[in-house]
């Protein structure tokens, strides 16, 4: 080849090298999992624990009962007798399809991934408003989060956890987390400077300008995130599945692989049906304590 | 610069031609199938076909159903080096009738091999876990990731053919009085996954894979004996069956992996349909091709030099010694 070789082709690693890299990173990354896999699963332990309790507590508890505590968090959060009716009514058909199992399954690590994304991402995206720096060094982490395939980052952590409840939830988490993230950020940003000035002006410290002013103005926005979240939480139903993860997901797949059209269409509708009452019950939520605070 | 650019487009052109004219068995395509084992076969057949044979020989990506169905249909692409056959037993007898494809040979000599499998470590230790009744007896052996008071199964990932055989079997033996549960790993990737999981750290496991695989080639795994033989009956009328409701225990038998090549190239190609025909890979040398290729993280077309290259006693019984020798001239070039 003539030494000119680079302008027509691009200059590549040959073989061997490119696969010294890939093979030492591999090693490193089995090394490190034997090395250390055993601690990092105990510290998920308590999780795992505590997972396997709530969802046995869901699929052993009267299904009467389910439905009439998820119709009493429906009335105590939007006060809507439409909003209740409508939930024990979808809860009811789901039962009635023969997918309430999977569905309980599905809904206690749903439950458990939103609240840890928003018990993880309130405080990250606080941070991220309250420094440019934090955000510089978030955003782009946030975007690897959101776009990476998750296959890539499963099977590593399947390597390190097994296949199960532990690695579904981590992979749920770094999908749904971004939103609530970026959106409490926007928030808190977008609060006026004059209105801060004001608190400001009154004494208030920094805590208080926080929680008694930016948060509380920010909430619309906060809001927003957080139903995002629980989209994407459900839309990972399938995905965490496919290491293990019992629910919903499991007759998506099954259905998907055999083109059992109507198999699928049902359970995918049963987790349509979970994100939107999730969602509208934490919305309603939302805005009766927004109507509250500002009717004060 | 301008000349470079030209010079090298020249290059190019002229490698072209030397390849185009270099026919006479004309243009062949070959199915790679996206599996280790399928696209390592392609790459060999390939090369064996480019410069032992002549052939203008090209890889078209394929999957068992589409493949089939495309070669059955259309007579495209003209060989599926490892097919499965059982997969699409019905569709590719009817095709071998209607005179548009043939079997050409068979591919692994032992055929694909099923089963339930330990790790050859807990074998080492204890040798009754080499056997059924040993198992459930040291069922608390297997730790259930979730729940201390049970055992684990690593099944067939949902919607496989395998779940259904696996699943049954499990019925059969009865694991599940033994304490044993049954788990969806939900993909193959799970599947092995939780493999190299147990294997990296020593740990039990105990469930359902295949082989010639990578797993199996790079993990010394031990196939658990059922106790029951093979009964081809049972298997086929009940165990692979959906609605079979009281399955007895039988191994696995064999399952058919064949090269499949379309009627017209048969014809056209007596002298590659005779490479063919003998051209068998033993799962034990396929498992350790897989586990080297996996090790070096090689491709296909890699692993293929490698074999033809380090295995010559392999393949030169495939081939007459003329079609060897240019082989082995094309070898050296490499």
């Amino acid at each position: 080849m003539s030494d000119n070789s680079w302008l027509s082709e691009i200059p590549q690693l040959d073989r061997h090298q490119l696969l010294d890299i890939r093979k030492t990173l591999d090693g490193a990354y089995r090394s490190f999992s034997r090395e250390y896999g055993d601690s990092i699963e105990a510290f998920f332990d308590p999780l795992l624990t505590f997972l396997i309790w709530f969802e046995k507590l869901l699929l052993s508890s009267p299904w009467w009962l389910v439905i009439g505590v998820l119709a009493g968090f429906a009335y105590a959060a939007s006060r809507s007798w439409k909003l209740t009716v409508s939930v024990a009514g979808a809860f009811f058909l789901i039962g009635f399809f023969g997918m309430w199992d999977n569905t309980m399954r599905t809904m206690s690590i749903i439950l458990v991934s939103t609240l840890l994304s928003i018990m993880i991402g309130l405080p990250i995206g606080i941070a991220m408003a309250r420094s440019n720096r934090v955000q510089s060094f978030v955003t782009p982490v946030l975007d690897i989060m959101q776009t990476m395939p998750a296959f890539v980052y499963l099977i590593p952590v399947v390597m390190l956890l097994g296949i199960g409840k532990i690695p579904g939830v981590i992979a749920v988490i770094i999908y749904s987390v971004p939103p609530v993230i970026r959106l409490t950020n926007l928030g808190i940003r977008l609060v006026d400077k004059e209105v801060l000035e004001a608190a400001t002006a009154y004494g208030a410290s920094s805590m208080q300008r926080l929680f008694g002013v930016q948060l509380p103005l920010a909430m619309p926005n906060i809001m927003a995130g957080i139903n995002q979240t629980i989209m994407m939480a459900l839309a990972m139903v399938v995905i965490a599945s496919m290491i293990g993860v019992k629910g919903l997901g499991q007759p998506v797949l099954k259905s998907i692989t055999n083109q059992y059209f109507t198999l699928g269409l049902l359970n995918g509708l049963a987790i349509v049906a979970l994100a939107i009452i999730f969602d509208r019950i934490s919305q309603s939520y939302a805005k009766r304590t927004l109507q509250s605070f500002e009717g004060k | 610069m301008k000349k470079i650019l030209a010079t090298s487009l020249l290059v190019t052109w002229a490698s072209f031609s030397t390849s185009a004219m270099a026919s006479e068995c004309g243009k062949v395509t070959i199915a790679d199938m996206n599996w280790n084992s399928a696209t390592l076969i392609a790459n060999v057949d390939r090369f064996i076909l480019k410069h032992g044979f002549d052939c203008e020989a090209e890889l078209v990506p394929g999957d068992t159903m589409p493949t089939g169905a495309a070669m059955i249909e259309k007579g495209q692409p003209d060989i599926a080096p490892e097919f499965w056959s059982n997969s699409m037993k019905e569709a590719l007898d009817k095709g071998v009738e209607e005179g548009r494809i043939r079997y050409a040979g068979v591919t692994l000599s032992d055929g694909g091999e099923e089963g339930f499998w330990v790790p050859a470590y807990m074998v080492e230790k204890d040798p009754t876990l080499a056997t059924i009744a040993g198992i459930k007896a040291n069922a608390k052996l297997f730790k259930h990731p979730e729940d201390p008071t049970l055992s684990a199964f690593y099944g067939c990932p949902a919607g496989w053919n395998c779940q259904i055989s696996s699943g049954n079997l499990f019925t059969a033996m009865d694991l599940g009085s033994a304490g044993f549960d049954l788990i969806d790993p939900g993909s193959g990737a799970g599947l092995s996954g939780s493999i190299a999981k147990a294997y990296e750290r020593k740990e039990a496991w105990f469930g359902y894979y295949w082989a010639p695989t990578a797993v199996l080639g790079k993990y010394k795994m031990v196939k658990v004996d059922f106790g029951s033989g093979i009964d081809v009956k049972q298997f086929k009328e009940c165990i692979t069956q959906n609605d079979c409701l009281t399955p007895k225990p039988t191994m696995y038998p064999p399952s058919a992996v064949d090269s499949v090549v379309t009627e017209k190239f048969a014809k056209r190609a007596p002298e590659v349909m005779a490479y063919l025909s003998s051209r068998s890979f033993t799962n034990a040398q396929m498992n350790t091709l897989l586990a080297w290729m996996e090790n070096e993280q090689a491709d296909g077309e890699f692993t293929a030099e490698y074999f033809l290259t380090n295995y010559q006693e392999s393949w030169m019984k495939w081939v007459d010694l003329a079609t060897a020798n240019k082989i082995k001239k094309a070898l050296a070039q490499l």
